[in-house]
């Protein structure tokens, strides 16, 4: 009978309830985000005082980059775009998903990596390269965490009981297949290479986690929830697979921008820098989409969150992609490569693009998870605000650093010359991080009230929205 | 809802999903939707070629011969050494590859410095780094000596003031010895005449430069320009840099940033076009003046032949920090041959 132990056991942790391994998966990326967004500002913190944390190896400025990086890209952006794929794909196909239960073990899996992950990286046990730190048993664990994942929304695309692809299943197929290969490239898997061409292969992967993850991933998210979030059609399918195939061009060969003044290939920074400003053509294209969309629609972000999240990552989305292909050249890259301008970039990309359409996923996904209503707007409104002021304080003090770091270099000025003029800057770097992790605690409190206490009054004001009644 | 055994229903599921698959397959080429995947792969296969695996075939250089040599040293591990600089993530704010524009920080790097003959895991992870939150450490190697090296590890602001560079002091002996022998070996292969030269302007390869050295009158190496350059630098110079150039005039006391010490040995292989560049030019960050803009060309000329005859002794290179004679003394490499300039100048 069910009744024995390990088949309770086994029916919690494997649940089979409908929409929870979605659920389970954006609540774990929540809890990563705060572990990784906390080491990021103990880092931070590091930069304006350095001698604040003495003789803790585990807390060293290094060792807590390498885990803040990871936390955020595998824990935090790449667990929370699963949890939404994993909402978006059964509500596009109009069924359910394939396999909670397949979609919950790949949780398991992917919160066991992340543990590992927290242990060995804070202890420097890592591979070396940008990016791809991760050990290889953990690179095992990603490539099952992703395939899995890929398995379970391809069965669910084959079962679907609608006939047309919309354009975020074409973002998710091909990030799905994309992506686990690149990972596979991008961590030197059965070869050594020396020198340069483990630097070619290690940007190649470092940027396509970008191109072919993120804003792929990314952009499918947009492009389901603003025509829902809005109530209005989509400006133009045409536009959108012009701007899939752009990405899926033009992205993957730029990585080699990163080491554009390094003794590598001419040939292949040609490549390189081509691709950069080719891509100005997809992601216009993507932008106007969005845009377009947007049209006698935009008074609706005053009172619709989730929108206004979204639309804040389209417009940091714009900068980020005209300040990408503009700091590939080589004439500016001479001057800027080297400076924090490129880690402000980094940062409104992944921060001020991916995480603000990422909440605003979880914002909209949430409710039609659990059939439950936010416990506070007002909490997210200063969350909203907390993270859009932090992370615009965050770039204006990265990029003015990095200007001065660059005319620093430029002319010659010794290091420690100009490391003392950017001291005022790590400080409001400092700050900013504060804001955001702040608003981020907010945000998981917020989940916390919503999810885990018993609904009161405001519920009857408010009808909750049913599940069911979304998927219908 | 009915629970039968989790192992029949996941070898059903499987069972499943396989003949789904094969139908998918068959049906790949009926529907436009079979197509566009194929698009996908198809795209996606060329850009792994054209960016990985031509590169990997077309792009192998050969040993330069003038990569870092980790088996000279014989004070501590240098390979043991990288694997700590990799572990301690210093790549992530240090480069390894000079740049043309990089100016005092040594040779340029060839594309053929990071390979060797038959060693497929030379330089492997690749520590080229891509930001500069501290110097580039390309030929860092001899810079400074090991006690300084080790001395800023474990407390960075007691040599450098103005570093933000954490503290490695929680390093045990071993892995400090190792760390300070892989970073002197840095750059122990680049071999160069001077280490530091002027900008093209100034060198004859350029038109600029040969109309300088036309109009250059004075024989900077004869004791009578040294005697004309003596007053000029009187004048001049030894407000800050102090009579006989110690760096320690009257003025000094009162610059954050302290005035060259012209007795360290590095001032020493500075060639004529140097010194003259950096007297016509100043030093950027620091009260250096452009002396182009007071001095005539021919008056520092004179200048640089007496900058050349002052004294090599009460050479100052460790600074005293107190935690270092704590650490157990371990034997760490000696100086190469060649004294290099410190970055910040002195």
């Amino acid at each position: 009978m069910s009744g024995s132990i390990a088949n309770r056991i086994y029916a919690s942790l494997l649940s089979d309830k409908e929409g929870s391994a979605s659920r389970n998966f954006f609540l774990s990326a929540l809890l990563w985000s705060l572990l990784g967004m906390g080491a990021g500002l103990l880092a931070a913190a590091e930069f304006a005082m350095p001698d604040l944390v003495h003789n803790v190896p585990q807390l060293s400025m290094p060792h807590l980059r390498m885990w803040h990086v990871n936390a955020v890209a595998i824990g935090w952006l790449s667990m929370g775009y699963v949890g939404s794929m994993f909402h978006m794909v059964p509500t596009l196909c109009k069924n359910k998903l394939w396999s909670e239960r397949l979609g919950n073990f790949t949780m398991w899996v992917w919160n066991a990596l992340m543990i590992a992950a927290l242990c060995t990286l804070l202890n420097g046990n890592t591979e070396g390269r940008e990016y791809a730190e991760l050990g290889a048993i953990l690179d095992v664990m990603v490539v099952i965490g992703l395939i899995t994942v890929a398995w379970n929304i391809y069965m669910t695309l084959v079962k679907r009981k609608v006939k047309k692809l919309y354009v975020s299943l074409w973002y998710f197929l091909g990030s799905l297949f994309w992506f686990p290969l690149v990972y596979v490239i991008g961590q030197r898997a059965f070869v050594a290479l020396p020198g340069l061409n483990d630097a070619i292969v290690g940007w190649f992967y470092g940027h396509n986690i970008l191109g072919m993850w993120f804003t792929t991933v990314g952009v499918g998210m947009m492009y389901f929830l603003l025509p829902r979030l809005t109530q209005a059609p989509l400006y133009s399918h045409g536009l959108s697979m012009l701007g899939f195939w752009g990405i899926a061009l033009f992205y993957a060969p730029t990585g080699t921008h990163h080491i554009l003044q390094s003794p590598a290939p001419e040939w292949l920074k040609a490549i390189a820098v081509i691709s950069s400003i080719f891509l100005l053509v997809p992601v216009l294209t993507v932008l106007t989409n969005f845009f377009m969309t947007m049209k006698g629609k935009w008074g609706m972000v005053v009172t619709d969150m989730p929108l206004r999240f979204a639309m804040t990552s389209a417009i940091f989305y714009l900068i980020t992609c005209v300040q990408g292909p503009f700091q590939a050249t080589r004439w500016v890259n001479w001057y800027l490569h080297f400076s924090q301008w490129v880690v402000g970039h980094a940062h409104l990309a992944l921060l001020g693009t991916f995480s603000f359409i990422l909440t605003s996923s979880f914002y909209y996904s949430m409710p039609r998870l659990t059939g439950k209503n936010w416990y506070s707007q007002g909490l997210i409104r200063s969350h909203y605000w907390l993270k859009t002021l932090g992370f615009i304080l965050m770039m204006v003090s990265l990029t003015t650093a990095g200007l001065v770091q660059a005319a620093g270099w430029a002319f010659g000025i010794p290091v420690d010359q100009w490391s003392l003029q950017i001291r005022p800057y790590w400080f409001l770097r400092e700050l900013s991080g504060i804001m955001i992790l702040l608003g981020q605690c907010i945000f998981a409190y917020n989940v916390f009230k919503t999810l885990y206490t018993p609904a009161t009054a405001p519920a009857a004001v408010k009808p909750s929205i049913k599940a069911s009644e979304v998927r219908a | 809802m009915g629970q039968s055994n989790p192992f029949i229903r996941l070898k059903e599921a499987v069972k499943t999903s396989w003949s789904v698959l094969i139908a998918l397959w068959l049906n790949l080429f009926k529907n436009t939707y079979g197509l566009a995947a194929l698009g996908i792969m198809t795209t996606f296969f060329i850009i792994i070629f054209s960016t990985v695996l031509v590169p990997m075939q077309l792009f192998w250089p050969k040993q330069s011969g003038h990569g870092n040599d980790y088996t000279i040293a014989k004070a501590g591990d240098a390979h043991r050494g990288r694997q700590i600089y990799v572990r301690e993530g210093c790549f992530y704010c240090h480069s390894q590859f000079t740049r043309l524009q990089d100016r005092g920080y040594g040779p340029l790097v060839r594309a053929g410095d990071y390979y060797k003959d038959n060693d497929q895991t030379y330089e492997t992870p690749h520590v080229l780094g891509t930001a500069r939150t501290g110097p580039d450490l390309t030929n860092e190697g001899g810079r400074m000596s090991s006690e300084w090296q080790k001395a800023h590890l474990v407390n960075p602001r007691a040599v450098k003031p103005g570093s933000i560079m954490p503290s490695f002091s929680f390093l045990s002996d071993n892995d400090m010895n190792d760390l300070v022998t892989y970073i002197q070996t840095l750059g122990n292969k680049r071999k160069v005449e001077h280490f530091v030269q002027a900008p093209d302007e100034y060198m004859p390869t350029t038109e600029a430069g040969q109309k300088l050295l036309a109009r250059k009158t004075v024989d900077t190496a004869s004791s009578a320009a040294a005697n004309a350059g003596r007053g000029i630098y009187t004048q001049n110079c030894a407000v800050c840099h102090g009579l006989e150039g110690y760096g320690n005039g009257p003025n000094a006391i009162t610059l954050e940033k302290k005035p060259a010490n012209f007795s360290r040995s590095f001032y020493k292989q500075y060639p004529d076009e140097f010194w003259f560049y950096r007297v016509s030019e100043g030093v950027p960050g620091t009260r250096m003046p452009r002396f182009g803009e007071v001095l005539t060309e021919e008056q520092r000329w004179y200048l640089v032949s007496y900058l050349k005859t002052l004294p090599k002794d009460k050479e100052v290179v460790i600074d005293q920090i107190d935690q270092l004679n704590k650490v157990q003394p371990v034997k760490l490499p000696t100086l190469t041959e060649q004294q290099y300039e410190p970055h910040t100048g002195g």
